[in-house]
């Protein structure tokens, strides 16, 4: 199988720090993969690895069937990728379009009309001639992602692409990299903290804590891994506590709030809970089964984890 | 080719919106205005005094306002001011890219790097000689008009090619400051560097060392401290020719195998 990113054990340490611990990735072609992780967790090292900006202390990096490494850039895959690592830089004192015109010449990209498709497409053809310098945060993510997509290419490495963009953006990006993954074939590898982005978004997602992958799932079974829980709001949640730890609940835990009951007769069975809290003189307001939210799921994967080490 | 073709259009579009060789060049233009001062104040010291351009107790090291004199002084300050500006503007053509965090964005391209570092080199050379030939050209000006004698052109056209030379001396010493500045990651670590080595170079000079320095051997040259024949040999050149390239192929290696965390 022809991957767009293999990676074999790859680990990066700089000094004592194990920035990056054994990660084997496979991300298929045309597939969007979330790679999901805390601040510091190595999402940013493993991506200058796949961008031979960082060489692996151990392991293989492939990307689009050509080993990475060594022969820095010229030689590499790199007019077939497009990136954006950590946050968007530019040179301040050129306009956006002479600054994607440095990118457009130095991907070798022949078709002059190149930099102004792609600020159409990014809507920051209003900014053309404003100096890059003075772009609010998220046109600087624009720019920034208008210089990874401005060559097609077949693989988009982006670092955090959601970042700065506001509510609107975050839609609209999403759109954009959907279409290019499902209607054009490009394979998107993207890091993310925001949970709910890649929820959406990815085909597949790769959980990476301290350094290592400790989770690699389809987007759907991430929806089966999910738990489910019961949530009880009422006017004295003490008490109702009380009441449910008293008989077989023992995970009612009150929570900003609500009361959450885990256990699998409470999810079931909702109906039994409620009758035990209106005999308790504590009726519910509110009732509800409901899904473990991701960034719940990812605490509780990610203290498991802390736990096993 | 083309690939170079590009790296060097991108470099020259920075260089040209920058505010930096503007800066550089008018700070250089003092060179030839204090040469020009001086042979003002030769010419007539009395009126000088009186002027209040000098003080009474001044000595004066030089003895006659002519063009000789005028053109050796102008050499030389090319040599020193040029250590300068030379180390400015390459400190800012590498490190800007770390100090506006733009390098990681020249590292996964068709282009390579070495491309685009000789590109840089390319743009520093440029600018550094077209500098110093606009500074030689405002010095014959000012020459004029101060009006002093001695003029030939066989004159001229010696003290031109020295110039050049001591340019081309400049630029291959700026290569240890290329690679410093991608070293240290910024403007500081080269600048810093750039008046160590032209503290360094005064201190060995002085100690008569200076035709084995590479750092002094522009000075010597540009005649500061008397006649160049008398200490710079062969060996000085092969100096500051080793340690260009040193400096150049350090900057290469750097760019091609060093972590680019930044």
């Amino acid at each position: 199988m022809n991957y767009a990113i293999e990676t074999d054990n790859v680990s990066k340490s700089f000094g004592s720090v194990h920035a990056v611990d054994n990660v084997s990735l496979r991300v298929d072609r045309g597939e969007i993969y979330a790679f999901l992780g805390l601040n510091g967790a190595g999402k940013t090292t493993t991506i200058r690895m796949l961008l031979g900006m960082i060489r692996p202390s151990a392991g293989n990096v492939k990307v689009l069937g050509q080993f990475i490494g060594h022969q820095g850039n010229g030689s590499g895959p790199w007019a077939q990728v497009g990136h954006l690592v950590e946050s968007p830089s530019n040179y301040p004192e050129l306009t956006v379009r002479e600054n994607l015109e440095i990118a457009r010449r130095l991907q070798g990209v022949k078709n002059p009309k190149a930099t102004d498709e792609v600020m159409d497409q990014l809507v920051l053809a209003s900014y053309a001639d404003r100096k890059s310098g003075t772009l609010s945060l998220g046109n600087l993510q624009r720019l920034g992602l208008a210089r990874a997509l401005l060559h097609h290419p077949e693989l988009i490495i982006l670092d955090e692409p959601a970042n700065g963009l506001d509510p609107a953006g975050i839609v609209e990006i999403r759109k954009l990299l959907a279409s290019l993954a499902h209607e054009h074939g490009a394979t998107i590898f993207m890091s993310s903290h925001i949970l709910t982005e890649v929820d959406k978004l990815a085909d597949r997602i790769g959980i990476v804590h301290k350094g290592r992958l400790i989770e690699e799932l389809d987007a759907d079974r991430l929806e089966a891994m999910r738990s489910l829980q019961l949530t009880i709001r009422t006017r004295d949640l003490v008490k109702a506590q009380e009441v449910l730890t008293s008989r077989q609940y023992k995970t009612a835990t009150i929570d900003d709030s609500r009361l959450i009951v885990k256990d699998r007769e409470a999810v079931d069975s909702p109906e039994l809970i409620a009758t035990i809290l209106v005999q308790a003189g504590t009726p519910p307001t509110h009732l509800a089964v409901e899904q473990e939210n991701l960034e719940e799921y990812f605490l509780r994967l990610t203290k498991m984890d802390v736990v096993n080490v | 080719m083309n690939k170079f073709a590009s790296a060097l259009w991108a470099e020259t579009l920075k260089a040209r919106r920058s505010k930096t060789p503007l800066l550089t060049a008018i700070g250089f233009t003092l060179a030839p205005l204090m040469a020009g001062l001086f042979m003002l104040i030769m010419k007539d010291p009395e009126r000088a005094r009186d002027m209040g351009l000098l003080s009474t107790k001044a000595q004066l090291a030089m003895t006659t306002a002519e063009w000789p004199t005028f053109l050796g002084m102008l050499t030389q300050a090319v040599a020193i001011a040029g250590m300068i500006l030379f180390s400015i503007v390459t400190s800012w053509v590498f490190g800007r890219e770390f100090s506006d965090r733009t390098a990681k964005d020249l590292l996964a391209l068709p282009t390579s790097r070495e491309t685009i570092v000789t590109a840089k080199l390319v743009v520093v050379c440029a600018w550094g000689f077209a500098t110093t030939i606009f500074i030689f050209a405002l010095g014959l000006l000012i020459g004029d008009l101060v009006d002093i004698p001695g003029w030939t052109v066989a004159l001229a056209t010696q003290t031109f090619s020295d110039v050049l030379v001591t340019a081309g001396m400049l630029f291959l010493l700026m290569t240890p400051v290329a690679f410093i500045a991608s070293l240290g990651r910024g403007y500081l670590p080269p600048l810093g560097w750039a008046v160590l080595t032209i503290f360094f170079s005064q201190i060995i000079a002085a100690l008569g060392w200076g035709d084995w320095f590479p750092w002094s051997v522009p000075a010597l040259f540009s005649g500061v401290v008397g006649p160049r024949s008398a200490q710079l040999g062969i060996h000085s050149y092969v100096a500051v020719f080793l340690t260009g390239f040193a400096g150049l192929a350090a900057t290469y290696v750097y760019w091609r195998t060093a972590d680019q965390t930044k």
